[in-house]
């Protein structure tokens, strides 16, 4: 009999762990292009008391912990590399508060955007969160593990920075609580305590994530979207610096792909404008289609398609059809806003010699502090061809990021091998006595963030 | 078979595992497929169960008991092709029922499954109780056999064999007595309907069952169907024709909706209840009939109807479905969608859950009582509530 | 490896308070009941065919009834059976050793390694027809067998007893086998497997095929009377609210000392 396999019924009991072959199949695989590993067991625990016993007897006999939440993450993150338990969050999805007046809610690591979403919605109506482009089944904590953004990235930046608090299981089995919640005064704020940040981004390599508090911001009664387009990609930047000059916007999106043919080769836009009457909406259209964009739709270097009320939520998992094949993957990366052009140009090139029909898109965060630009890469899951087809392309968008002086966002392993090799030798030097002080068995998702 | 030739091995590869599948009527959690509600493994999502069943036709993993429980604790709810954003979501359930019957014909199915088929094929029934005993229900109500008249009330297995669906299918019986329509049974020669058959893949035995009663209904000069379970409305309403079987199928509600409306039926004693309705699958998703039922319940006085968070298309499924009353590969926990559900029906306040289908009616009862809720919430068929309104006991 | 699968029809007695018993008091009535394969003979076939299918060779099933029993035999054949054989026969008044004559002379014209019977029946539960034969045909036999694992020229057996004892046994081929309930799972035969199972030859044998008369068959025991048991009075049904009734259970069974 398997120990660690009993040891595990044990903690969380027989219908929450498997190490059968079904529930290893599948939790073996990404939805991106990553190669599969298996992992010995899977377990979905309800507690963090549950988390704690388990990472214990990780340490004890020295087996690899793989936190997942929604597993969107397509890069790879939560496949185990070394097997080891996959640790599937889910099962952990209470909505723990939300805090009316000081905007925030605390969630549990399970819980999904689109949870918070339809529970603001129905409860809160007045109240939102900052949805990010995935399917609404995403995790809040896997997305802030990841320096995630969502819809609210123009005027409030990435959703890692809207964190107001944590709760982590350490990779040694103690449990610790960052911000105002850690000497019990409530999960209104990150700050001002020292900081001990050492979570987000790390993807679940320095510790679990169990409970997490995340802003809340104002949801207007009218939140609609609108639709802009440019045939030139080199406008692109400009027209950002004004959108966010006139702080009227909430999101705002540039895009450009090769489905439908007609559209290949513009550049949309779509600009979020909330508001909470007709006479604030008629204002904010003004300031934004007249004052600002109406210089390009007088000269016809761009045009305004309309404006629609409510919001749509991307369904990304969209592409995944376009070559009837079930899979994409992107390169994501935070990259300066004038560098649009040239994303938009070698991504295309990269695509077109690929033969995949090409899709990028940049987003804005901040006031035009930067954008998180994704080049989007569709494969079929049934063509071993096509996805190899799509991992070169990858790791070329890897290559190119890097070149153009972006950051790569959420790397896979290929990515994150090439961030280490430029980063300062002092700060991986850094990384590596962090990760050895916290997790010294070297247990938690391993193959990721690895200083050598 | 290998994938090659699986019927939908040029589109099964397609599914990303987006997750909206699990969606109820809105993003509100993850657990409106019931299977995955019940385990909360992925293997157990609609996503995961395509993936194996591709990963099992392309031989990277062997067939096992786990993976037919897997298959099989599918309820064929159809909670997932209404909620799939994609092009390829009208053929969800049929990927999964063919993988079960690639099971049925390899005959690796699980054990209930093989039991089920198998008092089908001997007896008529999935109980494996004997033909000479479907009529028994009907013992001293005076329901007529069916010899011409306007309506062949068809009853259904469970409402022929099972306790409270008998119950169901007298009170129901007399309320359309009460209510003057003709209409006749089949007793000791009526047969399984196939609604379920077809579900757990065994196709054959589905279409014997088809062409059967089809042949019965026309050799009897039937051309109008009221049926108590939606299942069996289901399978004559969109399948029958298929075998040359044009009939003008209604669900018992449709009728009852009609015969209220038209003062055909005085209901005018009423039902004091807060009442909630939960939707059955083979009446709602599978048929988008979501008013009928509601309109009965809105036309008795007394009834305060409430509804669930997740109603109509977005209702949570029993866990019956796909056989799994009989298989009951979803059962023995506070996870199983039976309890979820009632625990849901509990939170709007109803005293009262009405069901419009044999079937969930014996599920939500043994759930309530595994609950422990027999104080708050009683389960009472559309039929009973009716019947009470106009003054049956 | 050659095995020959010996299977019976019986009826399906689930519905107990459906047996009748007819006028002659021989017999029970059947014209309202279904029919099926006996339960154990089952496994004893998904027992062989999965054999068959890891070490090849063939295999026939054998049964000894009127033209209805066809049915098993098909069954048989769709599960995986090469050939099927029936001697024709009502053998519904036949003792054991009259049906346990006429399968060994069928039985000892035919080529195999292994015979296997279920280990009883579910209508007559003699439980001796198999360990007859073998002794006709003076080959070894094991009862009760649970666990089957086989290799060249012997078989490995495990026989479940009283109280979960279990005996293991080595033994050479040929010998014959009864099999228990448990050693296996009995897959589903699908309509679309019996329906092509019809196609398949069915070989129907007389009864002086093997060279016997009904006048040589004279059995060893004969049926006097078949009776139901006269209704109990000991039973108590118990009435009342789920808790008055578990009170009043827990009570008798207190008092009968149970615990």
């Amino acid at each position: 009999m398997d120990s660690v396999y009993q040891a595990l019924v044990d903690i969380v009991g027989q219908e929450h762990v498997s190490n059968r072959q079904e529930e290893l199949f599948i939790y073996s695989y990404d939805l991106g292009t990553t190669e599969p590993h298996r992992p010995d067991y899977a377990v979905i625990p309800r507690t963090t008391e549950e988390i704690q016993e388990i990472v214990k007897l990780a340490n004890k006999e020295k087996v690899p912990v793989v936190p997942l939440g929604g597993g969107l993450s397509l890069a790879g993150l939560a496949v185990p590399f070394r097997g080891g338990i996959a640790l599937d969050l889910k099962r952990m999805d209470s909505i723990l508060e939300v805090n009316e007046k000081a905007r925030y809610a605390v969630v549990e690591c399970g819980v999904s955007q689109g949870q918070l979403t339809s529970y603001l919605e129905r409860n809160f109506p007045h109240l939102t969160h900052s949805e990010p482009g995935a399917p609404p089944t995403a995790t809040i904590a896997g997305n802030v593990a990841i320096h995630g953004q969502g819809d609210l990235a123009q005027p409030y930046g990435f959703n890692s920075d809207m964190v107001n608090g944590l709760e982590i299981v350490l990779p040694t089995g103690e449990v610790c609580k960052f911000g105002s919640c850690s000497i019990g005064s409530g999960w209104y704020t990150q700050h001002p305590l020292p900081d001990v940040g050492l979570f987000l981004g790390w993807s679940g390599t320095t510790g679990i994530i169990t409970k997490v508090s995340i802003r809340l911001f104002p949801s207007k009664k009218i939140r609609g979207v609108g639709q802009f387009v440019v045939e030139d990609e080199e406008l692109v930047p400009e027209i950002m610096y004004k959108l966010t000059h006139t702080q009227m916007t909430e999101d705002v999106i540039a895009f450009s792909q090769a489905i439908p043919p007609f559209a290949s080769g513009l550049q949309h836009f779509t600009i979020n404008i909330v508001a909470d009457s007709e006479k604030e909406l008629e204002f904010k259209h003004e300031i934004v289609w007249d004052d600002t964009l109406g210089e390009y739709i007088r000269s016809g270097a761009g045009g305004f398609l309309g404006f629609r009320s409510g919001l749509q939520r991307p369904q990304v998992s969209k592409t995944s059809d376009w070559r009837k094949g079930g899979g994409f993957e992107y390169v994501g990366a935070i990259m300066p806003v004038e560098t649009y052009p040239e994303c938009y140009r070698r991504g295309r090139d990269i695509s077109e010699r690929h033969d995949i029909p090409y899709t990028v898109l940049g987003r804005c965060i901040g006031a035009a502090h930067a954008m998180m630009f994704s080049w989007t890469y569709a494969f079929n899951r049934a063509d071993p061809e096509t996805i190899r087809q799509a991992r070169e392309a990858l790791h070329e968008t890897d290559d190119l990021a890097l070149e153009l002086h972006g950051t790569i966002w959420k790397p896979g392993l290929y990515g994150q091998k090439l961030v280490m090799e430029r980063l300062d030798p002092n700060t991986l030097n850094l990384m590596k006595k962090i990760k050895q002080m916290l997790d010294p068995n070297g247990i938690m998702n391993p193959g990721n963030w690895e200083v050598s | 078979m290998t994938l090659t030739d699986y019927k939908y091995g040029d589109v099964i590869h397609r599914c990303f595992r987006c997750g909206y599948c699990k969606f109820p009527i809105n993003w509100m959690d993850v657990n409106n497929c019931p299977a995955y509600a019940r385990f909360r493994m992925e293997t157990y999502s609609c996503g995961g169960r395509l993936w194996l069943t591709r990963a099992w036709l392309e031989g990277e993993i062997e067939w096992s008991d786990h993976l037919a429980d897997i298959l099989y604790s599918c309820t064929a709810c159809k909670n997932c092709e209404v909620k799939c954003p994609l092009s390829f979501n009208i053929d969800i359930l049929n990927m999964m029922i063919a993988a079960k019957g690639e099971m049925v014909e390899r005959g690796e199915v699980p054990s209930p499954v093989k039991e089920f088929l198998e008092n089908i094929q001997r007896q008529g029934n999935p109980y494996g109780t004997s033909r000479a005993k479907r009529g028994e229900w009907m013992e001293g109500t005076g329901i007529e056999a069916y010899q011409g008249q306007e309506f062949l009330y068809y009853v259904g297995c469970v409402g022929s064999y099972d306790t409270r669906g008998q119950e169901t299918a007298r009170i129901l019986g007399k309320v359309l007595q009460k209510a003057g329509v003709s209409f006749g049974v089949l007793g000791n020669d009526e047969n399984c309907d196939g609604n379920e058959v077809k579900n757990l893949g065994e196709e054959t035995l589905f279409e014997m069952l088809a062409e059967e009663n089809v042949a019965q209904f026309q050799g009897l000069g039937v051309q109008k169907i009221v049926t108590l379970s939606p299942h069996s409305y289901n399978t004559m309403k969109n399948d029958y024709p298929g075998f040359n079987g044009e009939f003008e199928v209604s669900h018992y509600t449709q009728l009852l909706q009609g015969l209220i409306r038209d003062g055909g039926l005085d209901v005018s004693g009423g039902y004091n209840a807060t009442v909630t309705y939960h939707d059955p699958c083979f009446l709602g998703r599978w048929n988008e009939e979501y008013n009928a039922p509601r309109a009965v319940l809105k036309s008795t006085p007394g009834v305060q109807l409430v509804e669930m968070a997740r109603n109509k298309d977005g209702a949570l499924c029993c866990g019956g479905g796909g056989g799994n009353f009989y298989i009951d590969l979803l059962g023995g926990s506070a996870d199983s969608p039976a309890r979820r559900r009632v625990r849901e029906a509990c939170e709007t306040g109803a005293n009262v859950l009405a069901v419009a289908c044999p079937n969930c009616l014996t599920m939500l009862e043994d759930a309530v009582k595994a609950e422990g809720l027999e104080d708050k919430l009683a389960v009472k068929d559309i039929a009973e509530i009716v019947g009470e309104a106009c003054g049956i006991k | 490896m050659d095995i020959i699968a010996c299977i019976k029809r019986v009826p399906d007695t689930s519905e107990a308070d459906f047996i009748k018993i007819d006028p002659a008091q021989r017999d029970i009535e059947k014209d309202r009941l279904a029919f099926k394969i006996n339960n154990w003979d089952e496994y004893a076939l998904e027992a062989a065919v999965q054999l068959k299918e890891k070490l090849g060779g063939t295999l026939t099933a054998i049964t000894v009834g009127p033209e209805d029993w066809n049915e098993v035999l098909r069954r048989a054949l769709a599960m995986g059976a090469d050939n099927a054989i029936r001697i024709d026969r009502d053998v519904s008044a036949d003792d054991a050793y009259t049906v346990a004559v006429i399968l060994e002379r069928v039985i000892q014209r035919l080529s195999y390694d292994l015979v296997l019977f279920g280990a009883q029946s579910e209508d007559f539960g003699s439980g001796q027809l198999g360990a007859m034969v073998a002794e006709m045909l003076g080959i070894p036999h094991a009862t009760l067998v649970t666990v089957l694992e086989a290799e060249e020229g012997k078989v490995h057996t495990q026989r479940e007893l009283e109280a979960g004892t279990l005996q293991s046994y080595t033994i050479e081929l040929p010998a014959l086998l009864t099999v228990h309930t448990g050693i296996n799972q009995p897959r589903y035969i699908s309509l679309r497997g019996i329906r092509s199972a019809m196609q398949k030859e069915l070989q129907v044998m007389a009864l002086d095929d093997p060279g016997l008369s009904p006048e040589t068959l004279v059995p060893m025991v004969k049926l006097e009377k078949l009776e139901l048991p006269p209704k109990g009075k000991e039973a108590e049904l118990i009435a009342g609210a789920p808790e008055e009734a578990a009170e009043r259970l827990a009570k008798i069974l207190k008092d009968a000392g149970i615990f």
